[in-house]
């Protein structure tokens, strides 16, 4: 540490110092230019929705609205029945939401920390349905669905997803991972099962549960394949089928009605892009937490 | 006497267990299991939507799908897929691990900019599909208009077949990059680093670090990403059904979409029903032998 | 874990497999049933449709109860106030029906759903507008109830309807729709360049050659001004090209096309070397509508193929003056319907289909069909109006409905095949390929013919 630095030393740690500056620099720019690059689309989504229609329209694209016309939101909610998509939206992403909570809460207790004849089997009964997604099977489970007189209805829309073996795949490893002495010692405290798992278990591994609950939210939110196979007219449209098909719905009454599509498009990302902020933490480790696993 | 009475409590136990998974796997049985099983039933039959009948008819839509008309149509699914699914694989594999490298900075700037990459996985689908609709629209869409002041003419972006794909590969690129790159980072994150400073003491170069160390340790997550992106990216529907409907002229018609169109715009329950289970065959090949290969070839940090 | 993860996943699959073929057998059992059920409706339709053949009995058609029903459509936003208008009137005139209008989507759409509904025998609308293509798949489907007996019963006159759009509704010899909103073919063209240029659309196909050359602005193999866009997206729009120039598309044995022979080729290569001179553009994919009616406004294409119902929407967008054509024929000049019909679903009960029929009574009522004449682009469907007070008023307000007016005679019902909807997808696309990319034409024809054979022996 005493010894004094030669010249060439200096010179060397100067030259290591500018190499570090510059790949500083070099990595700042390049950051700089992909989050740009990844910003704009979204940027131009709300700009545009804000633009009269023969804005939009002309040859040399406007980078900033030269008027502003936020009628635009309004007359989407109009014309093409926005609020009822939001509701529809909503009591199935909540449904969806609950039910994979609760079967997937008292699945994963049930594997986890229960014990039972053919439990091995089961749970491999379980993780094989990770292999059957609903592409394969909408066919039958469609006209299935339709002659119980679902088509067209909430239980139609939510009933074909209320257990996710994902879902309950990722509680029960979280719910191995606490102690067993836990639950021994609620037992002897007379709690039920039902008292064990909201009482001890779900508090015990709320980031986990958070985590995948709004994993389990967006996909509900963003749901578009069955949605569209099981609920083909407007009473029970989500936002996603309706988004897609405003391009229809506008059809005919003029040519280009982009400005108040991305409106649309803007309403539908707006809860979950807030949710976004809100849960950045858990949002962010979210899917990442699953690669861990 | 005393056996009975403590092995009874022991069944009442293990059956309330039970009772526990019991919803779920009943669930599973009918909204799962048994439609798989109803489908095998509906490829030997010649079930029109539109008909109130139907009968069996032996093996002739496998015919159809393997040594018929239906082959070619089978053929070019299979092609598009799995053009798709290596643009996909590249994008958040090669994509992601680049711009893990160039997003690996612990600063509050590259934290807020990290969260902008990452948003769009969270976008719907439909919303991204009709920003880029309009993104990419021949007259008036501005990534014509930008190409246009360097010079370049206007591309049909979704009307020709040379780009009909890369389109809806920009879609998944968009949404997707952010999404490879933190799940590339956090493994980053959990390298020990002893393992470079100890690199640096034999005096490895960063490159000789990054081939020698971070891309073998990160191999695990490559492989869960490899898997579960090469599963997913099979399955894309919604940027084909916005974007493109399959077109131009079948070029963007993969498996998901091909069994729609059967079964909702032909109504050939039949035709939809045995292309749906080859699809599910193929499925379960790519699963089986990538789970394979991730048990021979993975370097495990433990 | 991974490992374990693996087998387990491998084990499951297995699992499934077995359960996959020891299920089987009950859900087969399953299925028996449900058709049998089906099979036990359809025999009672076809019990009372015997009974009402027997001695048409009015009262088995009253409308007694209130009820609610559904009318399916697929009239987008900007006919939303006309829909509601309509419905209002109807539910304000009497006391127990209540019409419930929903948009369902596109004709694409409400077929989709319709079907499926069809298929569960659930969730069906009271009544529904349906694309004219489809008719005859759901003929033959036994979809839609047959309205004759309560047309009998309840004294409608079928025969003011024109006889092609009476054809077009009709399979075998039950009337299982009616023209609703009916439109054709025509060629929408900028009258101001014609009278510039002095040009007018040929009447005959073979006429093309020189009109598109004098019409068109091509530099250096740039199109500054397209002849024609044809919409490569619906074979709708070029299929009269075939059948004036001697093509059936399907022949006579019901099981082969004839989109192979000499003649047919002639026109894909007539078209091919227009596209390849830039004189007419074939506007396929996504958003290629609207693309083209922009083509058009803009003044970058002479004339478009639309269908006459999209008259008014030409008329306020351009600043010209816009004229509307009958498309050039070849041996004959006939042309063919479009739009859509309105039908009432078989698997309803019968009080539903009495009140629906109530509706489609009105709905196809000269005063309704009028008003949807006069403030869209759609076509009277009645041969009384064309003579009265109003068909004049509705000429002086439109006076280029007057070439089809004149040729309303030469409207054909559509090619009725449960196979069609199969072989116009199969059509269009390879259609498209054939224009826009360079391909070996001769070739891809024979795959095409290939294919439609197939799907029309199957059918």
């Amino acid at each position: 540490m005493s010894e004094v630095k030669t010249n060439s030393h200096l010179e060397r740690d100067l030259a290591a110092k500018r190499k570090k500056k510059i790949l500083a620099v070099a990595q700042y720019t390049l950051a700089i230019i992909i989050t740009l690059f990844v910003l704009f689309p979204l940027y131009w989504m709300i700009v545009s929705s804000f633009k009269s229609q023969e804005e939009i329209l002309l040859l040399k694209p406007t980078l900033w609205p030269h008027e502003w016309h936020p009628e635009n939101y309004v007359n989407v909610f109009k014309r093409a029945n926005f609020g009822k998509y939001y509701y529809n939206t909503i009591v199935m992403t909540a449904g969806i939401l609950i039910s994979q909570m609760v079967t997937g809460a008292f699945a994963a207790y049930g594997f986890s920390k229960g014990k039972f004849k053919g439990q091995n089997i089961l749970f491999m009964f379980v993780l094989g349905a990770l292999m059957i997604p609903i592409q394969v099977t909408f066919i039958p489970l469609y006209i299935m669905c339709a002659n119980w007189g679902l088509a067209d209805t909430f239980l139609g829309l939510i009933l074909p997803e209320c257990v996710s073996a994902y879902y309950i795949f990722m509680l029960r490893q979280t719910f191995m991972a606490i102690d067993d002495s836990y639950v021994d010692a609620a037992k002897v405290d007379g709690l039920g099962r039902v008292g064990i798992i909201t009482k001890i278990l779900v508090p015990m591994c709320k980031s986990t549960l958070i985590t995948t609950t709004l994993v389990t939210f967006t996909n509900g939110w963003n749901n578009y394949f069955w949605p569209k196979i099981i609920a083909k007219n407007e009473t029970r449209r989500v936002l996603t089928i309706g988004l897609a098909q405003l391009k229809n719905t506008f059809a005919g009454q003029s040519t280009m009605n982009n400005h108040e599509i991305m409106a649309g498009a803007v309403m539908a990302i707006l809860p979950v892009v807030i949710l976004f902020f809100i849960f950045q933490k858990y949002m962010l480790t979210g899917y990442s937490k699953a690669a861990m696993k | 006497m005393e056996k009975k009475t403590s092995f009874k409590p022991k069944t009442i136990s293990a059956l309330k267990d039970f009772a526990c998974v019991l919803p779920a796997i009943v669930l599973l049985v009918i909204f799962t299991y048994y439609p798989i099983c109803k489908l095998v039933q509906i490829t030997f039959t010649d079930w029109n939507l539109l008909n109130d009948t139907w009968n069996y008819v032996g093996l002739k839509n496998w015919i159809w799908l393997f040594n018929g008309s239906g082959t070619k149509h089978l053929l070019n699914s299979l092609r598009v897929t799995f053009l798709y699914s290596l643009g996909e694989l590249a994008v958040t594999m090669g994509g992601g691990l680049i711009l893990a490298l160039v997003f690996n900075r612990l600063t509050k700037t590259f934290s807020i900019m990290r969260a902008i990459v990452f948003v769009p996985k969270y976008v719907a689908m439909s919303s991204a599909a009709v920003v880029y609709l309009w993104i990419l629209n021949t007259d008036s869409g501005v990534l014509n208009y930008l190409l246009g002041l360097i010079g370049i003419p206007a591309v049909d972006w979704l009307g020709q077949r040379e780009t009909a794909l890369i389109s809806v590969l920009m879609l998944t690129t968009w949404r997707t990059l952010g999404y490879g790159m933190m799940i590339y980072l956090s493994a980053m994150i959990g390298i020990s680093k002893d393992y470079y400073e100890a690199a640096s003491l034999d005096g490895a170069t960063g490159f000789q670090q990054f081939w020698k160390i971070t891309i073998p340790l990160l191999s695990p997550t490559t492989l869960f990403l490899f898997v579960t992106t090469f599963i997913s990216s099979m399955k894309v529907f919604q940027s084909v059904d916005i974007l493109t409907q399959g077109g131009p002229y079948r070029s963007t018609e993969v498996f998901v979409y091909k069994i729609y169109l059967y079964a909702m715009e032909d109504f050939r329950m039949d035709r939809a029903s045995v292309i749906a289970i080859a699809f599910f065959v193929l499925l379960l090949i790519v699963t089986v032998s990538t789970f394979k290969i991730s048990n021979k070839n993975v370097h495990y940090d433990s | 874990m991974k490992k374990v993860l693996a087998v387990a996943l491998t084990a499951a699959m297995g699992c499934s497999l077995l359960s996959g073929c020891s299920g089987g057998g009950s859900t087969g059992g399953a299925a028996v049933k449900q058709t049998e059920a089906a099979k036990e409706t359809t025999a009672a339709a076809a019990a009372a449709e015997t009974t009402a053949a027997e001695a048409v009995d009015a009262s088995k058609y009253e409308v007694t109860e209130p009820i609610t029903i559904q009318w399916w459509h697929a009239l987008e936003d900007q006919y939303s106030q006309t829909v509601q208008e309509i419905v209002d009137g109807f539910n304000s005139s009497q006391d127990l029906i209540t019409v419930e209008p929903v948009y369902v989507g596109n004709y694409a759409a409400v077929n989709e759903a319709l079907v499926a509904a069809h298929a569960a025998g659930t969730g069906l609308p009271a009544i529904t507008v349906s694309n004219t293509p489809y008719i005859a798949e759901y003929g033959a489907g036994g979809l839609c109830e047959d309205l004759k007996p309560y047309a009998e019963a309840t004294g409608y006159d079928l025969s003011d309807f024109g006889a092609g759009m009476i054809a077009a509704t009709s399979y075998e010899d039950k009337q299982v729709a009616l023209p609703f909103l009916i439109s054709t073919q025509v060629i929408y063209y900028n009258k101001d360049v014609a009278d510039e240029l002095g040009v007018t659309i040929p009447e005959k196909f073979s006429d093309m050659d020189e009109y598109l050359e004098k019409v068109s602005i091509v530099n250096n193999g740039e199109t500054e001004r397209y002849g024609c866009v044809i919409p490569g997206w619906d074979q709708w729009y070029f299929e009269t090209f075939y059948l004036n120039n001697g093509v059936k598309i399907i022949n006579d044995d019901q099981v082969t096309t004839d989109l192979g022979s000499d003649e047919a080729v002639a026109l894909v290569n007539k078209f091919k070397e227009w596209c390849d001179k830039g004189y007419i553009y074939w506007a396929n994919g996504t958003d290629a509508s609207s693309i083209m009616r922009q083509n058009f406004i803009d003044g970058k294409a002479f004339s478009v193929s639309h269908t006459s119902s999209l008259y008014n929407t030409y008329v306020d967008k351009c600043d010209f003056e816009v004229g509307m054509a009958w498309l050039p024929g070849g041996d004959t000049k006939n042309q063919e319907i479009g739009g859509s019909a309105i039908l009432i679903p078989a698997k309803n009960d019968q009080a539903t289909k009495n009140a629906a029929w109530q509706f489609m009574m009105y709905l196809c009522g000269k005063e309704v069909n009028m008003k949807w004449a006069t403030e869209t682009g759609y076509m009277p469907t009645r041969n009384s109006v064309l003579t009265t007070d109003e068909g004049k008023k509705f000429l002086e307000e439109k006076p280029a409905f007057q070439c089809i007016f004149d040729n309303l005679d030469l409207i054909n019902p559509r090619i009725q095949h449960p196979g069609w909807s199969q072989l116009a997808t199969i059509w269009k696309n390879y259609m498209a390929e054939i224009m826009i990319e360079d391909v070996d034409i001769p070739t891809m024809i024979e795959d095409m013919v290939d294919e439609i054979d197939e799907v029309l022996g199957d059918a």
